[in-house]
C-alpha cells in the first residue's frame, strides 16, 4: 500500500480544467518533486490534496485512509505539513510564537508547547531568532521558521510549496541541506513542488512533471532531465516567453 | 491549577508595567475612601463595566481580529435574564446571572456557526444585522416589557439580589469582575486558543495548516467575548435597576465596546482598560457639560467619531500599540 | 388586491433601494471598502433638499442637481481627507474609519438641525398621486423610480462603454495590473467615491420628498443597501438594480402579508428585521449574491 496515493484527480474551474486525471504514489520515506513550468497546475493539484480544494473527481488516499475533500487543517492533523511560498509576516508573534503554535495541536500547555518549540528551533539551529518577529527577520529566516513551524505539528509527510523561491543560490543551498536533515533525521517524507528544475533535480530520488493540468512524465530526476515531453513542455515556454 | 498560576503569571511585563498595575490595583481598592463625589463614583463604575467589555470584545476582536460590532446583543441578553426573572418570578441575581450568560453562550454558538463562515465587511455587517435583529424582537416583545422596557423591583440592601442603597457596594461588586476579568484575560492570552487566534488573524490559511479549525476557534472566542459582555450586562440590569431595548441593545453600545479597545490597543491586555480610561471620563464629563449646552449637542459624538477616523488613519493598533512599537514587544 | 397593490408599491421603493445601493455597490467594485458612511451621505441629501427647498422657497426636485454635488464633495473629502489613509492599514481599519465617518456626519446633522423629524410638505409632486387603473400612486415615487433608471442607465454607460470606465473597470479587476498601464489608480478610487456620492445625493433628494428627515435616517437604508448589495452580488451594478427592486417588494409585501393571516408576529414592525435576516441569510448561504454573475 502507497503512503500517499492520488488517483485520477480532476479539478476544473468553471470549464478550466487545472488537474485532469492524475495519478501517482509516494512510498513510505521518499523524497519526490513535483516540476512543471507556469500553469501547469503544481499548486491546484498540491491544494487538492492538503484540502483548500475539493477535487472534481478522483481520490487521495494517505496511509489507507481516503481524505479526498478534506478541509486542510483535518489533513494537518493526519500527519501532512506544509509550507508556503511566503509567510505572510505580521508582527503579531515571534519566531517562537509561530513554531508553538505548531505544537499545541497536540499539546495542551503551554510551557510543554514552548519546550517543544524551542527544540524544533534548535534543530534548525534558529534559537537565535526565537524572539523576533516575523517582521524583522530576512525572507529566508522567514521560510526557515514556516517550516519550523510545520515540524513543530510532527507530520510524516510535509509538502514545501516553492521552497527555494525568493532565495539567492547560497540560502537555496542551506535549504537543501536543510531538507536533507530533515528527512535524514526526523524519517520524514518529503513532497516539493518547484518550478526551477535546478532545485528538485538533486534532492529528488524521483521526479513528476505536470503540463496541461496532466502527468507527462515521470521517474529518477537523470532521466527525467533527458525526457524529450518534458524538455518540450519547459522550452515551449521559453519559446513563448521570447527566449 | 496551572490555569491559576498562569492567570496570575504578569512576570513576561516589564517591571515598569508591573508595578505600574499594582499601584493602579490600589488606587481602584482606595477609590471609594478617596472622597470623590457622586458623579465620580458613577464614572468609575462605568470605567469598570466597559473595561470588562472591551477586554471580552478583545478576545474575538483584538486577538482574533475579527471586526465584531454586535456585541451590545449580548449585554441585551444578560441584563434581561436577570430584570425579567426577578421582575417575573423574584429570582435572585446569583441565579438569574449565570443563566443569562448560558443563553448568551448558547445564543452565540447559534449564531456564531453561521456567522463564521463569513469573513471581513459580509462578517462586520452580519454582526451588526443579527443584534439589530434581536433589538427588534426586544422592542415588540411585550413579555419583556417591548420599547417602554423593564423596571426592578426595589429590594433594598441585599446580596441575594445584589441591590444597593450605596453605590460603593457597586463599586466594589463591578470591581471583583474587572480583577476576575483581568485575571482571565492574563490567562487567555497566553492559552492555547489566544496563540490559535493570533495566528488565524495573522494567516488564516497558515494556521489551517497548523491543524487549527480557524472556524471552531473564533466561535469559541466568540462565545467567550459573549459571556464576558452577558456579564457585564447583569450587572447594569441591579445597578440601573432599568433597562429598556435602545440603552442596553443599542447599536452604538457595540460600537463604543469596540472603540474602546481599538482605541487602547487591541490584541492587549492593558488596551481595553486604557481604552476606557480615557473614553468613559470623556464621555461621562463632555456629556454632563453638554447637557448644560443645548445648543451644542451631538458634539460629543462627533468628537469621538473623530477619534474613530483618527486612531484608523494613523495608528489602527491604538494607543497601547505605540507603547509596543517602542519597547518592541506584545504582551 | 392589496397584495398586488403592495407589490406595486414594493417595486417602486425598489428602484429607490437600487438606486441607493449604486454608490455604495461601485466603491466596493472599485476599492474593496464599504462605505459605512454610505447612508449619512444619503440624509445629507435629504437635507440638502429640505433645506434648499425651504431657504430658496424653491421645489424640492429643482435642488436635485445640488444634492448630488453634495454628495459628489462629500465623496471627495472623504476619499482625500480619510480613505486614503485608511487604505494603508489593515482591513479593521477600513471598517472602523468609515464607521467613525459615519457616526462623525450623522451627529454632525444632531449638531446642525437637532433630532426632530422634518418633511417637505411643498412641492410639486408631494402629496400627489398618479392613478392607473385600480392603483394609486405617488407620484414622487414614480419620478424616483423613473430617475433611478435614468440614473443606472447614464452609471451603466460610463463604466461600459467610456474611455474612463474602462480605467475604473481596470483598476477594481487589477489594481497593480492597471497601475502599470498608466491608469492613476488613485484618481480612480476618488472617481468612484465621487460617483457614489453623486449617487447617493441623488437619491436623497427623492427620499425626501416623501419621507421623514432625521439624522438617524442613514442607519435604515444603509442596512437596506447593505442587505441589496449583498443579495446583488458585492461590487455588481446589475445585482444592485434587481436586488433593490426585489428588497423593495419584500419590504412592502412583507407586512401585508401578516395582515392578510391576521397574526402579529409577522407586521409591519418587523420590516426591517425581515432586511437584516435577508442579508444574514444570504450572505451566509449565497456570499456570491443571488445574481453573482460578477465575481
Amino acid at each position: 500500500m502507497a503512503f500517499l496515493e492520488v488517483r485520477n484527480l480532476t479539478k476544473d474551474f468553471g470549464g478550466i480544467v487545472a488537474n485532469n486525471d492524475v495519478s501517482f504514489s509516494i512510498e513510505e520515506g521518499e523524497i519526490v518533486g513535483l516540476i512543471g513550468p507556469n500553469g501547469a497546475g503544481k499548486t491546484t493539484l498540491f491544494n487538492c490534496i492538503v484540502g483548500y480544494y475539493r477535487p472534481d473527481g478522483g481520490r487521495v488516499i494517505f496511509r489507507g485512509r481516503d481524505i479526498t475533500g478534506w478541509k486542510p487543517f483535518q489533513t494537518a492533523r493526519e500527519g501532512i505539513g506544509r509550507t508556503f511560498q511566503l509567510m505572510r509576516a505580521a508582527g503579531e508573534l515571534t519566531a517562537l510564537e509561530h513554531v508553538m503554535v505548531g505544537a499545541f495541536l497536540h499539546q495542551e500547555d503551554r510551557v510543554e508547547a514552548e519546550k517543544e518549540a524551542r527544540e524544533v528551533l534548535a534543530f534548525m539551529g534558529l534559537e537565535g531568532v526565537a524572539d523576533l518577529y516575523l517582521t524583522e527577520l530576512p525572507l529566508a529566516i522567514q521560510k526557515q521558521v514556516g517550516l519550523a513551524r510545520a515540524l513543530a505539528i510532527k507530520p510524516v509527510l510535509l509538502m514545501l510549496d516553492e521552497v527555494a523561491s525568493g532565495l539567492n543560490p547560497t540560502e537555496t543551498e542551506e535549504m537543501v541541506k536543510l531538507l536533507k536533515r530533515i528527512h535524514r533525521e526526523k524519517g520524514i517524507t518529503l513532497f516539493l513542488i518547484e518550478h526551477v528544475m535546478e532545485v528538485v533535480m538533486p534532492i529528488s530520488e524521483r521526479v513528476i512533471v505536470l503540463d496541461g493540468g496532466m502527468k507527462i512524465a515521470e521517474g529518477p530526476p537523470e532521466e527525467i532531465a533527458h525526457d524529450e515531453k518534458v524538455i518540450k513542455a519547459y522550452l515551449g515556454e521559453k519559446y513563448a516567453r521570447g527566449l | 491549577m496551572g490555569a491559576i498560576r498562569e492567570a496570575f503569571d504578569f512576570s513576561d511585563f516589564p517591571l515598569v508595567e508591573r508595578i505600574g498595575f499594582g499601584i493602579f490595583c490600589l488606587f481602584l481598592l482606595a477609590f471609594p475612601w478617596l472622597g470623590m463625589d457622586s458623579f465620580g463614583m458613577a464614572v468609575m463604575i462605568q470605567f469598570l463595566l466597559f473595561s470588562l467589555f472591551g477586554m471580552g470584545w478583545n478576545t474575538i476582536g483584538g486577538y482574533g481580529g475579527q471586526v465584531e460590532l454586535g456585541k451590545a446583543q449580548y449585554v441585551g441578553i444578560g441584563a434581561y435574564t436577570v430584570a425579567v426573572l426577578m421582575v417575573r418570578w423574584d429570582i435572585p441575581y446569583w441565579f438569574s446571572m449565570p443563566l443569562g450568560v448560558l443563553i448568551a453562550l448558547g445564543y452565540s454558538f447559534l449564531i456564531g456557526y453561521p456567522l463564521f463562515r463569513l469573513k471581513g465587511h459580509y462578517f462586520a455587517i452580519a454582526t451588526i444585522a443579527t443584534s439589530l435583529v434581536l433589538q427588534d424582537i426586544f422592542i415588540n416583545w411585550n413579555f419583556v416589557g417591548a420599547a417602554k422596557g423593564i423596571e426592578l423591583p426595589i429590594k433594598g440592601n441585599t446580596f441575594l439580589y445584589m441591590q444597593f442603597t450605596n453605590d460603593t457596594y457597586y463599586y466594589y461588586f463591578i470591581l471583583a469582575y474587572f480583577l476576575a476579568g483581568v485575571l482571565y484575560m492574563n490567562w487567555f492570552r497566553k492559552s492555547k486558543l489566544g496563540y490559535q487566534l493570533r495566528m488565524i488573524k495573522i494567516d488564516e490559511e497558515a494556521a489551517e495548516s497548523l491543524g487549527i479549525d480557524a472556524r471552531w476557534c473564533k466561535i469559541k472566542a466568540y462565545a467567550i467575548a459573549s459571556a464576558f459582555v452577558a456579564v457585564g450586562g447583569s450587572f447594569i440590569a441591579v445597578y440601573n435597576l432599568y433597562i429598556d431595548p435602545e440603552s442596553v441593545m443599542h447599536l452604538e453600545l457595540s460600537i463604543m465596546i469596540a472603540l474602546m479597545a481599538m482605541l487602547g490597543g487591541a490584541a492587549s491586555l492593558w488596551g481595553p482598560i486604557i481604552g476606557a480610561a480615557i473614553l468613559v471620563p470623556l464621555d461621562r464629563y463632555l456629556g454632563s457639560w453638554l447637557g448644560g449646552h443645548k445648543e451644542l449637542m451631538g458634539v460629543d459624538f462627533m468628537i469621538y467619531a473623530a477619534i474613530i477616523m483618527f486612531i484608523a488613519a494613523f495608528e489602527p493598533r491604538g494607543i497601547w500599540g505605540i507603547v509596543e512599537r517602542y519597547r518592541g514587544r506584545r504582551t | 388586491m392589496v397584495l398586488a397593490d403592495a407589490f406595486i408599491q414594493g417595486i417602486l421603493m425598489g428602484f429607490l433601494f437600487a438606486l441607493i445601493s449604486l454608490g455604495l455597490t461601485i466603491i466596493f467594485g472599485v476599492m474593496d471598502i464599504v462605505n459605512f458612511a454610505h447612508g449619512e451621505f444619503l440624509m445629507l441629501g435629504m437635507y440638502t433638499a429640505y433645506c434648499l427647498s425651504i431657504s430658496l422657497g424653491v421645489d424640492p426636485l429643482v435642488t436635485l442637481p445640488l444634492c448630488g454635488a453634495v454628495g459628489a464633495l462629500l465623496g471627495l473629502v472623504s476619499y482625500y481627507g480619510l480613505v486614503r489613509y485608511l487604505l494603508r492599514g489593515p482591513m479593521v481599519a477600513q471598517l472602523l474609519g468609515t464607521f467613525g465617518l459615519m457616526l462623525f456626519l450623522r451627529y454632525l446633522a444632531v449638531f446642525l438641525w437637532g433630532i426632530d423629524y422634518r418633511m417637505i410638505k411643498k412641492g410639486l409632486l408631494v402629496g400627489k398621486s398618479l392613478t392607473i387603473g385600480p392603483f394609486h400612486l405617488d407620484m414622487t415615487k414614480v419620478v424616483c423610480a423613473l430617475l433611478s433608471l435614468v440614473a443606472f442607465t447614464v452609471v451603466s454607460w460610463i463604466i461600459f462603454k467610456t474611455r474612463v470606465g474602462k480605467a475604473l473597470r481596470a483598476t477594481s479587476i487589477n489594481r497593480e495590473a492597471a497601475s502599470y498601464m498608466g491608469i492613476k489608480t488613485e484618481r480612480m478610487n476618488a472617481l468612484a467615491w465621487a460617483m457614489g456620492g453623486i449617487t447617493v445625493g441623488i437619491a436623497g433628494g427623492l427620499l425626501a420628498n416623501f419621507y421623514y428627515i432625521y439624522p438617524m435616517v442613514g442607519l435604515l437604508f444603509v442596512m437596506i443597501a447593505f442587505a441589496t448589495v449583498a443579495l446583488g452580488g458585492f461590487g455588481s451594478i446589475k445585482g444592485a438594480f434587481f436586488a433593490g427592486i426585489l428588497i423593495g417588494i419584500l419590504e412592502t409585501v412583507f407586512p401585508i402579508i401578516g395582515h392578510l393571516l391576521k397574526t402579529s408576529i409577522i407586521g409591519p414592525h418587523y420590516k426591517m428585521t425581515i432586511v437584516y435576516l435577508a442579508y444574514f441569510l444570504v450572505v451566509v448561504f449565497r456570499p456570491r449574491g443571488l445574481f453573482g454573475w460578477e465575481q
